[in-house]
């Protein structure tokens, strides 16, 4: 019964997106599907969103020589990014882009050939475009075009990766509340803190087991508590007390020898601690840990808010640069994360760890007159990992004045963001079903940015996952 | 609706499962808790409904005044019965009070505020910006006071107000108009913005409340609207006015040019307005634009470079005329003439305020808040007809309120909820009869205020903490995700540990005295038993004793002992009885039922505040 109603929910899901206009695709749904894939890797994905529409144009301006810098000029003044002087952007090799000055640690990762930026990114929907942060943003998690039905992309890819029949932590969605790219899943785990997530506040006296006395002690009790009916919220109830007990042995504490003992100690003296947005640090070391204590992490998802820079967005050749501290949150904290990672005693974990970073949308090219910048269209996205062909801008953006810009005010989108992650889930999570992932979605062709085998990309038909079922 | 056989083998598996939990010795790498494991595909389980038929319902009077308060109390519950000869009676003379919360006397909830000594409340926005004007950098928390003071007070009024219908409804408002308080520079206007932008319009009109809300400096800079001028008007205001304040994105047609053509009126509806006008039901992106063209020059006086806005105070709203565009706009395809002024903006709250649009979106909001995460289309549109009829009127949110609460479906439903970590932590302070007054705190002290709040925000519910303008979510699945659910049960057994004034100072006492109120309940010792004292306090917590929780409670509380068996809630231990312990009884034969007695107590009443009935609405 089960499985008809998953397979009932999944012909919705898909029909509505063939449903949307790609012909080609019916015939594939029901075409012989192929069993889970047998090229599942184990690597890990990571996927950093930044919330609030990052403004592109100032993480990667054009550099001196750029044919965009004029233009560039013209259109940003209190914001600017200069390329000489106090504030001046960093330099990157084989590129007329530049970096904003206090990307430091992207830089230095970028000129390794371990980062590489997609300039034009952004959503292909069809029509309409929105501008709206949170329908964006959604609509990129949900990952159907438009619209959705409480599934995110992320769920997808996991249903459809190949995942063997017993991994521990597939999927962490940190943050409070579950973001919607792992809507749906029942691989995630969703907690803002590995360090508070766990049950402590019973009395000490009746909290825990003590075996030796023949005490069950309340944190083993609320178990049976969320039992006893069918509903969505005793469900909730008991995955949540199973992922606290998955994850009771774990001290997420950074080490102190007299408190923490089993805290965690990054590698390679990765540091952690940010100025600025200290959360997103303190989650990217919990994600590292996780990586480590070889749970089978497989796809996370992690956000870094405060970029909708409507306001005094600021520049680096003053002394107030708000942008320029999202910045170095971003890049501070993704290189702690992978010199940790990278410098792990038992091998190089980098090597099949693979962070993308995007947003729902970029900001308009002309600044407004509140010296800050309102909502457009393309924008840049963030690949970072030992298996990234870095060192390179992929994409392309054609102009930034008149005809080159999306109804002539935003930076057009000629690469599609399903693209960019598709690469990610076939050279790297060795999954094909990028057409199951992203419904709606074809063309596929990879950019480049990834090492890894090509596959042909696929539909996943969970239907005939088992074989063929009778009702 | 799964069928009853589903629901059974639903129930059988999680049984299993939580027998597993409690058998485990856990490991990270026991295969059995596994994320992805036999059974699991990745795809959260589609079987279980919503709200089946097999869930034990409390008495309609329990369900009611659970959801229309912010937490059930034995107390209540008195009051009301005395309200009238059946249920259907009380309810409609409860809500009568209730909706008319002038008439109602809070003297005790009045005198717990006046007893926390808030300094901010009272300002009027002028005295607040120069407040903040003297402070400026020096001194953040000094700054910060107001909003810190505005969230203890709220706190207060939820656990403690009589006006319980009002404070449930004031926060339905503040979502929905949601504003961070911590905005640094709107964050010192904040008590302004709840107590004249919000608070006198719970139950009046939706136009007065929209215009209030846009005029007040909280939403100015959340919004950034008092930066907006013509030539370079910001729409970040106009956007969210339009789709989360007023329209929705449910009407939300997108990117399109030429809206206003034939074609594109029929595509994408009209309908004729109160004054004859045809105006577009859906809005597109243009109308983001003219709007706030049209509200350019709205202002607070004092928070540009270019200083006072005519005599208005600075801190105050303040129409700038020479910064309007005053160019002729089409907003919903209505033409505005030019040259009109202030008149302008006051003619988009207008058209927002009485467009069906609205109606219907705010309506679905408030069925969702007060009934269930999926209600009726028959419901909804019955309350958007109302909303809509009603737009002109000083009462039609009261109007409104009262017909989605007179409602069979907010009646007759169960379940179709869950609380919200604030609600949980809210309701479970009332249920116990705490004492607690939170007020903001600069010492190195941690008080139970600070341990309340830090626990809350982790839990993702902190008071007015949402950082963007769309507010709280509102529905199951956003809050039973691990994260919030899991830091839900951490916070709510801390409850009963809490001390006051230091929160884990053992010589202060609880804010909640549980040992102190089930003595004064069970006067004769002879009647201290599991039994009754669980009993006793399944009927405060859940006005019911459902199973398994009370069972669950009265096995774990009496341990060896029989249920009916009487327990030791007064020797404590001999440092004085500083531990509230009771005393340590581990020596064999085993006796747990008389080890840490008073300790068990409290615990056995975190079990009951985990569990799915006290998480229900």
């Amino acid at each position: 019964m089960t499985s008809i109603q998953r397979r009932d929910f999944l012909k919705g899901c898909c029909v509505s997106a063939v449903a949307a206009g790609s012909g080609s695709r019916a015939y594939a749904y029901f075409a012989p599907p192929p069993l889970l894939p047998a090229t599942a890797t184990n690597d890990t994905l990571v996927v950093v969103f930044l919330r609030g529409a990052m403004d592109g144009l100032s993480l990667l301006p054009p550099g001196a020589g750029s044919p965009l810098r004029t233009d560039y000029e013209a259109a940003r003044t209190n914001t600017r990014v200069p390329v000489s002087g106090t504030g001046a952007a960093l330099t990157l090799n084989g590129t007329t882009w530049a970096l904003h000055p206090r990307a430091t640690g992207l830089r230095n990762l970028y000129q390794a050939g371990h980062a590489a930026f997609v300039v034009g990114a952004g959503q292909v929907q069809p029509n309409p475009i929105v501008r709206s942060h949170f329908e964006a943003q959604s609509n990129l998690e949900f990952g159907v075009g438009g619209g959705g039905n409480g599934i995110g992309w992320m769920t997808r890819h996991l249903v459809s990766g190949g995942l063997p029949a017993n991994v521990p932590l597939p999927a962490v969605s940190m943050g409070s509340i579950t973001a919607n790219s792992l809507l749906g899943s029942s691989d995630a785990i969703t907690m803002n803190s590995g360090s508070d997530f766990r049950l402590d506040t019973f009395h000490w006296s009746w909290q825990n087991d003590d075996a030796a006395h023949g005490l069950v002690g309340g944190v083993n009790r609320m178990n049976a508590l969320w039992g006893g009916n069918a509903t969505l919220l005793e469900r909730a109830g008991m995955d949540t007390l199973g992922s606290l007990a998955l994850l009771r042995p774990i001290d997420f504490n950074p080490y102190d020898a007299a408190n923490h003992p089993n805290g965690y100690q990054p590698s390679g003296g990765a540091n952690y601690n940010l100025t600025y947005n200290s959360g997103f640090g303190s989650q990217l070391r919990n994600v590292a840990q996780m990586i480590k204590l070889n749970l089978g992490l497989r796809a996370v998802t992690i956000d870094l808010g405060n970029w909708d820079t409507h306001v005094g967005q600021g520049n680096p050749a003053q002394s107030y640069d708000w942008f320029g501290n999202q910045v170095s949150s971003l890049s501070d904290g993704l290189a702690a994360f992978y010199t940790d990672l990278s410098s792990n005693p038992s091998g190089n974990l980098m090597q099949r760890v693979n962070v993308l970073v995007l947003s729902e949308f970029g900001r308009r090219v002309l600044e407004n007159a509140d010296s800050g910048t309102d909502h457009g269209y393309g924008n840049v996205m963030i690949a970072l990992g030992g298996a990234v062909n870095g060192g390179s801008v992929y994409g392309n953006v054609a102009g930034l004045a008149g005809s080159a810009l999306y109804e002539g005010t935003d930076v057009a989108v000629t690469t599609d963001y399903r693209r960019v992650i598709s690469e990610a889930l076939i050279r790297r999570m060795g999954n094909p079903n990028i057409y199951y992932a992203f419904p709606g979605y074809s063309g596929y062709s990879p950019l480049g940015i990834f090492q890894g085998t090509d596959l042909p990309p696929a539909n996943f038909d969970q239907i005939f996952r088992n074989g063929f079922e009778t009702a | 609706m799964a069928t009853a056989a589903a629901s059974a083998a639903f129930a059988a598996k999680r049984r299993f499962f939580g027998a597993l939990l409690a058998s485990i010795s856990a490991s990270p790498t026991d295969p059995r808790l596994s994320m992805r494991r036999t059974g699991r595909d990745g795809l959260r389980d589609d079987d279980a409904p919503a709200s089946p038929d097999a869930l034990t319902f409390p008495i309609p009077s329990v369900r009611w005044l659970s959801r229309a308060t912010c937490g059930f109390t034995t107390s209540d519950h008195g009051a009301f019965t005395a309200l009238g000869a059946t249920d259907d009676a009380r309810w409609t003379a409860w809500l009568a009070q209730q909706l008319d919360p002038a008439t109602i006397v809070d003297s005790a909830c009045d005198s717990r505020i006046a007893s926390a000594g808030f300094t901010t409340l009272n300002k009027t926005a002028a005295q607040l910006w120069a407040a903040r004007e003297a402070v400026g950098d020096s001194n953040y928390s000094l700054r910060m006071l107001p909003i810190a003071e505005t969230e203890c007070a709220t706190l207060i009024r939820r656990i403690y107000s009589k006006r319980q219908l009002f404070e449930v409804t004031a926060e339905f408002w503040h979502d929905h108009f949601s504003v961070f308080g911590w905005d640094y520079d709107g964050g010192p206007m904040f008590p302004a913005f709840d107590r004249d932008a919000i608070r006198p319009h719970v139950f009046g009109n939706f136009r007065a409340m929209l215009q209030a809300t846009c005029e007040s400096a909280s939403m100015m800079y959340m919004l950034d609207l008092y930066s907006s001028v013509a030539g370079h008007p910001n729409e970040n205001y106009a956007r969210e006015l339009l789709e989360l304040h007023t329209l929705g994105a449910e009407n939300y047609a997108g990117i399109v040019s030429n809206p206003d053509s034939f074609a594109n009126m029929n595509l994408l509806g009209h309908f004729t307005s109160w004054d004859g006008e045809e105006e577009r039901l859906k809005y597109v992106d243009d109308d983001v634009y003219e709007a706030a063209r049209a509200l350019s020059g709205w202002t607070i006086s004092d928070s540009n470079w270019w200083g006072q806005i005519g005599s208005a105070p600075p801190g105050t709203f303040a129409y700038d005329d020479t910064r309007h565009d005053q160019s002729t706009k089409h907003i919903l395809a209505r033409y505005f003439t030019p040259y009109q002024g202030q008149a302008d903006g006051a003619l988009l709250f207008d058209m927002l305020a009485q467009h069906p649009g609205t109606a219907h979106f705010v309506a679905g909001k408030l069925c969702r808040r007060f009934v269930g995460d999926l209600p009726s289309n028959a419901l909804v549109q019955a309350a958007a007809d109302l909303f809509h009829q009603q737009w002109q009127a000083p009462d039609q949110l009261r109007q409104v309120i009262e017909l989605i609460l007179q409602s069979d479906e907010f009646k007759t439903t169960w379940g179709t909820k869950m609380k919200r970590p604030a609600t949980s932590v809210v309701s479970a302070l009332r249920a116990l009869g705490a004492d607690f007054t939170p007020v903001p705190d600069n010492s190195t002290t941690y008080t139970p205020t600070e341990e309340l709040i830090s626990r809350l925000q982790a839990a993702g519910q902190r008071l007015f903490y949402w950082p963007a303008p769309n507010g709280y979510p509102d529905n199951q699945i956003a809050w039973s995700s691990t994260g919030t659910l899991g830091l839900t049960m951490k916070l709510l057994p801390r409850l009963l540990e809490m001390h006051q004034v230091e929160s884990y100072n053992n010589a202060q006492p609880f804010i909640v005295d549980v040992q102190g109120q089930t003595l004064a309940y069970f006067t004769n010792a002879a009647d201290r038993t599991a039994a009754n004292i669980i009993g006793y306090w399944c009927d405060r917590l859940l006005g019911q004793r459902p199973e398994p929780t009370r069972t669950i409670a009265v096995d774990f509380f009496r341990q060896e002992a029989a249920a009916t068996a009487p327990l030791d809630l007064t020797t404590d231990n001999t440092d004085g009885g500083a531990q509230h312990t009771g005393v340590w009884h581990l020596n064999p034969p085993n006796t747990l039922s008389q080890h840490y007695t008073i300790a068990r107590l409290r615990v056995a009443i975190g079990l009951i505040l985990c569990s799915p009935d006290f998480l229900r609405r």
